[in-house]
Order: C-alpha cells, then sequence, then structure tokens
C-alpha cells in the first residue's frame, strides 16, 4: 500500500450534508470503518473498475483518514474528508500507473458521491441509451454480455482489430457524454 | 507496436477478467477510455460490492494499525467496562431480568467488518428459553424486522443468511429504533443516533456515546427465528 503523503484539499464543493446526520458524531474508528467501507469501495470501484484495486485504494483512503482525523468526531466532516482522500487517492492512482493527467485532473474535480450513492447500472443504462448503435452495440456486448473481442466481432461482422478500434471509439464517445450530459 | 485501441482492449479484457489490469502509460484519450471503460464494468449487477474477504482483510489491517497491536490481546479497557454497565442498563429498558451479561471479547468478522465489537455483550435472561418470533420466510437476505416479545423489542436481522438478533430499543432513551436496510443500520428516530447491524454505536448526537445495543441469541428452528427471552 503507498501512503498519500500529501492531501491537497481540492474538488468540487460538497453539497449539504443530508438532515439526519447533521450533529451526529461517530465515537471512534470502527464506527467510520463501519458505516463507511462499502460506500468508499464502490466509489473507488467506480472509478478503477476491478476488484484489486479497489480494496487497494478503498484501504487507502480509510487509513489516510482514520491516521489524520482525531475522534470523536462529525459525521459530515468525516465524510466529507473520506471523500476529498478518496479524490486525492483516485487521482494518484491513474498519475502512478497510466501517467494519466488530465484523468487525474478530472478525478480531482469529481462531485462527491458517497451519500448520493447513484446506482451504476442504472447510470450505464443511460448512458448507452446516449450512444450510436454500432457503439452501443460494443459496449453491450462487451461489458453487459460478457463477449470477447472475437465474439463480439463475429456478432457484428467486423473483424477483431476492427471491433478492438470500435470498442476504443465507443468508450471515448461514452466518456464524452458522461462528462457533458450525465454531470 | 501496439495500438491504442489495442492498449485499451488488453485494459478491457483485463476488467472483464477479474483481473488487476496491467500498468502502462496511457495517452489522454487512452485513459478517457479506460475511465469509461471502469464505469461500465462497474455497471454489472453486484460488481461494484465488495466480498467479505475483502472487507476482512481491509479491517485487519486497519485494526493493526490503529489500534497498534493485534485486535485479540487489546485489553479490557474502563471505557469497555462502562459500555458494558450501560448495556446491563439497557437491559432494563428491554425487560430482560438478567443471570448475566457476557461481553465478547473477540472480535468475530462479520460481512461488512467485525460482527462483534468490544463492549457490545449479549444477554442471557434469567429463566429463559426460545420463543418463535418469525418465520423465516418473513426475514430475506438483507433485511432487518423488527419483532416484539411480552417481555422484548428485538431486531432480526438476515445479513448473508447469517440470522442475528439485536435489541430494538435505543440504549439512550429507549425509542423503537427504525431499521434502514439500504444502509444496514438501525436509526434512533429520537435523536439521530444510529447503530449497525451488530449492534455498535455508528454515530450519535448526544454529549456522550450510549451503549451499543445488547445482542439477543437467536436461532432457526423448523423455519421459524427463535429468541431466548423470557
Amino acid at each position: 500500500m503507498v501512503e498519500v503523503t500529501e492531501l491537497r484539499v481540492v474538488g468540487a464543493p460538497e453539497p449539504d450534508p443530508p438532515p439526519d446526520t447533521i450533529g451526529a458524531i461517530y465515537p471512534d474508528w470502527e464506527s467510520v470503518y463501519q458505516d463507511n467501507v462499502v460506500g468508499i469501495y464502490q466509489l473507488v470501484f467506480r472509478k478503477v473498475g476491478n476488484a484489486a484495486d479497489a480494496e487497494d485504494l478503498a484501504e487507502e483512503v480509510l487509513m489516510h483518514t482514520l491516521k489524520t482525523l482525531r475522534l470523536p468526531a462529525p459525521v459530515n466532516n468525516v465524510r466529507s474528508y473520506l471523500v476529498k482522500t478518496a479524490r486525492t487517492v483516485l487521482a494518484d492512482h491513474w498519475r502512478r500507473h497510466y501517467a494519466a493527467r488530465d484523468a487525474a485532473d478530472e478525478l480531482e474535480r469529481m462531485p462527491a458521491e458517497l451519500s448520493a450513492n447513484p446506482d451504476a447500472s442504472d447510470r450505464a443504462a443511460r448512458l448507452l441509451a446516449l450512444l450510436p448503435d454500432n457503439f452501443r452495440s460494443i459496449l453491450e456486448l462487451r461489458f453487459l454480455r460478457g463477449y470477447s473481442v472475437r465474439e463480439a466481432a463475429a456478432e457484428l461482422g467486423v473483424t477483431e482489430s476492427n471491433a478492438r478500434v470500435m470498442q476504443f471509439r465507443a468508450l471515448r464517445k461514452a466518456a464524452e457524454l458522461e462528462g457533458e450530459v450525465l454531470r | 507496436m501496439k495500438s491504442s485501441a489495442d492498449r485499451v482492449a488488453q485494459f478491457v479484457d483485463d476488467l472483464l477478467h477479474r483481473r488487476r489490469p496491467r500498468r502502462f502509460k496511457a495517452s489522454p484519450e487512452e485513459a478517457e477510455a479506460m475511465g469509461a471503460a471502469a464505469g461500465l464494468a462497474a455497471a454489472r449487477v453486484g460488481a461494484d460490492l465488495p466480498d467479505k474477504a475483502a472487507l476482512d482483510r481491509i479491517h485487519k489491517r486497519l485494526s493493526e494499525t490503529l489500534n497498534e497491536g493485534p485486535a485479540l490481546e487489546r485489553r479490557f479497557s474502563r471505557r469497555d467496562w462502562l459500555r458494558t454497565a450501560g448495556t446491563a442498563a439497557a437491559a432494563v429498558v428491554v425487560g430482560v431480568t438478567l443471570d448475566k451479561v457476557a461481553t465478547n471479547q473477540q472480535q468475530s468478522a462479520g460481512p461488512g467488518g467485525p460482527g462483534t465489537t468490544p463492549g457490545t455483550a449479549t444477554l442471557l435472561p434469567d429463566g429463559g428459553s426460545w420463543r418463535p418470533v418469525a418465520a423465516l420466510s418473513a426475514l430475506p437476505v438483507g433485511h432487518a424486522l423488527p419483532v416484539s416479545t411480552a417481555a422484548v423489542d428485538a431486531v432480526l436481522i438476515n445479513d448473508g443468511g447469517n440470522i442475528s438478533a439485536v435489541s430494538g430499543i435505543c440504549t439512550h432513551l429507549g425509542c423503537k429504533l427504525q431499521p434502514d436496510d439500504a444502509n444496514r443500520k438501525l436509526n434512533c428516530p429520537c435523536h439521530q443516533t444510529a447503530f449497525s447491524w451488530s449492534g455498535k454505536v455508528l454515530y450519535y448526537r448526544l454529549k456522550a456515546a450510549p451503549a451499543n445495543l445488547p445482542l439477543i441469541q437467536s436461532r432457526v428452528n423448523n423455519g421459524a427465528i427463535e429468541l431466548y427471552v423470557v
């Protein structure tokens, strides 16, 4: 696990906290862990797409937050700090492993999703519905039906090489739409 | 030499085979596509839910660092003792005559983290017996169900097929707890206190932390959930 050495507080302003937690206090780290571990894991999973990285990064977010914060502490302060830490940890992950500076900067502007807990399936369905037919088809075959590139190419009547290019373009279009339409 | 489409296809293959993706220097366009791929991989039903083993590993590593030593060697602190005393007081609220309050010192990890945390206690009523309180079929996986007997208000919990029961009464002023299944919590409507399914205080809005909820012994017998109560 890689420690976060510097925590920059950046990103979009936080939404108002839900009324049920205003003034509420976490007594100890176990409480913070139990109340947030699944939410943090889901938040990071949606940005890395695999369980191994999601586990490491969720742990990193919790570890950094719990080592930094003095408890007892207000629930909303802790959650806000967790999300800010998650942005930094995710941005660091994309910079470190993929040299992806733009993607990392984008992650640091990510809205706080911890409490909103959007349904990833619903979001993906809305996104796919916005794509042109051939782009939607390749992504549905790959991500929803688990087809290999070879199987998807056969289904669509194109070469494997064309299927890979179509997938790349479809993902770029999806990223563009996600930024413009679904935000 | 591989093209952008090839490198992104490899990344997608790794995600779809549930492998940690290979690292490489990605162009901004590739990173954009990979970000969208991660979001779509998370959209498969249940894909973004951590499994129990992952949560156990995270909890163990946090515990080793934050408790400054293995959890099992942690000594029973005065704070834990006070909480147990609070639990005994809470037993009066739930109307149980106590033979004894068993304090669990061991961390038995359940789904979502530690099942029993230090300072959590199990009610063992004097003269108790097993009483059916609900049909097992009335409690689907992932749900909590408030039940009442003449003596106890309890909440039954089905956590991944494991049935357990905790007191259904807030240890602060005795308000009835309301299950919030989506967040695996029991909420007190009076002062915005929340408890986990294992009875641990998650957060509170009081000057001092209330006691954890007492556990109530439960079992499944002939399709019925039974509690050990008076």
